[in-house]
């Protein structure tokens, strides 16, 4: 027995876009800590004195004994390179001459993910210091891209 | 349980708290591009409705026509063994009155929703499609109906190539 044939005419696929737009609000502790980024343009973290363990970004409940998180403090803007990636694709999968520089960069016990600039791709290194460079204030709007970029710590 | 609830946990939000920046937002629209592989069957189908046909497949041993096409039959799991041209006619099997649109926006006028048994299928076979040149309220479950087309030179081998199924007399083929 053969299979039902294919028409040549068919069309191999269909095709669409779902239009998905999406809103997200931080939550308390996420609103404080972008609303102190924007405003006063520091990084926040909190601590918890039981654990010894200060969380950045900044958190309401301490991760492992729940504990409220009432020690709430600038961090500064200074950490150092923990992981990174370079990325030869653009979002759009087309190629890139200069690799996007995209590391965690680790602040007290925690640290933020963002992008690493002024610096050569190739000198990046696990444990490298770097600093936040934040936008001037009357163009932060209390989104993660308020920080420009990380670079490395000018000695 | 909601009902019993004087009040429910949480923080409201309104939109205006967001416009004014009052509480903090990003917004984003995700680039949700899909390619469906549309598959022997349906990619038949498909070619079909852009001539201005609907296909169906027939399983001998069922003595089942299926519409769309299928390439296996779902009850035995034999391959099918024939396309099958069917009329652009058929029976509403069942419908509804809709006053809501896919993005939750109230129309005057309803869309009306409808499986149709499609003639030359077996019986309760159909597809789901939408009713039109008629008024909302003389829709009938077993109401004879047939499709309007677009014009040849407009279809693209879709559904939608179909406008509508409209009325047409009991006798009508």
């Amino acid at each position: 027995m053969t299979l039902l044939p294919r028409d040549p005419e068919a069309p191999g696929t269909w095709q669409g876009s779902l239009p998905v737009a999406s809103r997200y609000t931080y939550g308390l502790a996420g609103e404080r800590f972008f609303r102190a980024l924007k405003d006063d343009g520091v990084i926040l973290g909190s601590r918890c004195g039981r654990c010894g363990i200060t969380y950045v970004p900044a958190r309401q409940f301490c991760e492992r004994c729940f504990d409220e998180l009432q020690d709430w403090h600038d961090v500064g803007t200074r950490g150092e390179v923990h992981a990174f990636t370079r990325l030869y694709v653009n979002l759009d999968g087309s190629p890139r001459e200069e690799p996007e520089l995209i590391a965690f960069v680790r602040i007290a016990d925690g640290g933020l993910m963002h992008r690493l600039g002024e610096l050569d791709p190739e000198a990046v290194q696990i444990g490298m210091a770097v600093e936040a460079v934040l936008k001037p204030a009357s163009e932060r709007k209390g989104s993660i891209l308020d920080i420009e970029h990380f670079r490395p710590t000018k000695a | 349980m909601t009902v019993e609830m004087k009040r429910i946990p949480g923080t409201a939000l309104s939109e205006k708290d967001i416009e004014s920046g009052v509480v903090l937002s990003v917004q984003d629209q995700l680039d949700a591009r899909y390619a469906w592989d549309t598959g022997v069957g349906i990619g038949a189908y498909l070619a079909g409705l852009k001539r201005g046909e609907i296909l169906g497949s027939y399983c001998p041993t069922d003595d089942l026509t299926v519409v769309p096409p299928r390439v296996v039959c779902e009850w035995c799991y034999r391959p099918m063994d024939s396309y099958v041209r069917l009329q652009d006619t058929g029976r509403v099997n069942t419908f509804s009155l809709c006053y809501v649109t896919w993005d939750v926006q109230r129309i005057e006028e309803p869309e009306i929703p409808a499986v149709i048994e499609i003639d030359g299928a077996s019986p309760l076979h159909g597809i789901l499609h939408k009713l039109g040149e008629v008024r909302p309220e003389d829709v009938r479950v077993g109401m004879r109906v047939q499709a309007v087309w677009k014009p040849p030179h407009e279809r693209e081998g879709a559904i939608t190539d179909i406008l509508y199924f409209k009325p047409i007399a009991e006798t009508e083929r």
